[in-house]
């Protein structure tokens, strides 16, 4: 009897040993796809282009007021700058983030309350975030939907929620090295002009 | 003499129950068409200088779903809560103002507890009744810093239009539909 409550203890402390050092262990390590203590990327949320899809001004402003919060919610990044802040073009790490709607569905909560199944609103929007030269870091398309509660401008809600956690889950680059694969780029590409430059002299 | 004949305790008892429940189906259905009708529109709303109003989200200092009075004040558009303080952006800001009309569940979680909890799917008749239409005043505009705000802010059918067009008159930009972001810009000429 008295054997097995020294086991019994035994087994106690080496699982709450263990427990407490697998949760040290996860609070020393950084968050996956943030880098500590590296420099972050700023970012800067550009109007949301409706393309050819009929989307009411609405929630063509709620997309972009909610990405906005949500960006910030990420802390992913430095700072968040709004589409044609001056601000920003002094920022050297800057991330844009440009969102094309591509395709909308209104819905009713009326329609909803009454028959459950339908009256879904549904937004499906392709999300970019892109360098000041123009290379793509990431690329999604991500949903926003509201299917049984809620108003129907929480799709946007949920669409910005869903694209921040897509920007959360995801690895950036880190900026440093982005820029440098920008210029070395540039540098061929002007390398590549140069050559075709002096091939048309040779001719 | 008004005398009426009245049913004995047996009877009276099996008949309640349903009495009961069609007659609170009833009661709140009656309650949520109430909630639903719109209010006429107020003299000082038909000028279009003053509205009551609901914002939705965008404004800065001011916390979503707050109420309070949408007027023109001069040369600014104010935002004045029931209670706190009131918010202000200026017209010659203002790029583009677009109106929507949107329809909504009216009662909040107490009438949609009570939907739910509403016996033989009354909750779905309820909900048949217990909506509202109203319009959404929707306002794009520049900061100090030319960045670029949104505010939605929701207001009795029919009074936006008359809103927009005091807005206008005082100054406000509003996008022609096609008009692109570029034509704004001035045009280089080489």
């Amino acid at each position: 009897m008295k054997t097995n409550k020294l086991l019994f203890a035994a087994f106690m402390l080496t699982a709450f040993l263990a427990y407490s050092h697998a949760m040290s262990a996860q609070a020393a390590s950084p968050k996956s796809g943030k880098p500590s203590g590296a420099p972050q990327w700023s970012v800067q949320v550009d109007k949301v282009d409706q393309g050819d899809v009929i989307l009411e001004s609405a929630f063509r402003v709620a997309i972009y007021e909610n990405l906005l919060d949500e960006m910030a919610k990420t802390k992913r990044f430095k700072q968040v700058f709004r589409s044609g802040d001056h601000h920003a073009a002094d920022v050297p790490d800057l991330l844009i983030l440009k969102t094309t709607v591509q395709k909308y569905t209104a819905g009713s909560e009326t329609r909803r309350t009454v028959t459950t199944v339908s009256g879904a609103t549904k937004l499906k929007v392709s999300s970019q975030l892109t360098t000041k030269d123009g290379k793509v870091v990431l690329e999604k398309v991500v949903d926003g939907n509201v299917r049984f509660f809620g108003g129907n401008l929480r799709a946007t809600h949920n669409l910005a929620h869903n694209i921040g956690t897509q920007i959360k889950e995801s690895t950036l680059p880190p900026p440093n090295a982005a820029t440098a694969e920008g210029s070395i780029e540039r540098r061929m590409e002007a390398s590549a002009d140069s050559v075709s430059t002096s091939e048309m002299d040779v001719r | 003499m008004n005398h009426r004949n009245i049913p004995s305790k047996a009877a009276l008892g099996a008949r309640i129950p349903t009495r009961r429940k069609l007659a609170c189906l009833l009661l709140l259905i009656a309650c949520s068409a109430m909630l639903a009708q719109n209010p006429s529109a107020s003299p000082a709303a038909a000028g279009g200088s003053s509205v009551r109003a609901t914002h939705i989200l965008g404004l800065q200092g001011v916390s979503k779903s707050a109420g309070g009075n949408l007027s023109i004040d001069g040369d600014a558009l104010k935002f004045q809560k029931t209670e706190g303080a009131a918010a202000q952006v200026p017209i010659s800001s203002i790029q583009d103002v677009s109106l929507g009309v949107e329809d909504r569940q009216v009662g909040g979680v107490p009438l949609a507890v009570g939907r739910a909890a509403t016996p033989y799917a009354g909750g779905r008749v309820i909900g048949l009744f217990s909506h509202k239409k109203y319009d959404t005043l929707t306002l794009e505009y520049l900061d100090a810093d030319g960045g670029l705000h949104g505010a939605i802010f929701e207001i009795s059918k029919g009074q936006a239009e008359g809103f927009k067009d005091a807005l206008v008159a005082k100054g406000a930009h509003v996008k022609v539909e096609g008009q692109t972001a570029a034509a704004s810009t001035p045009e280089v000429k080489k």
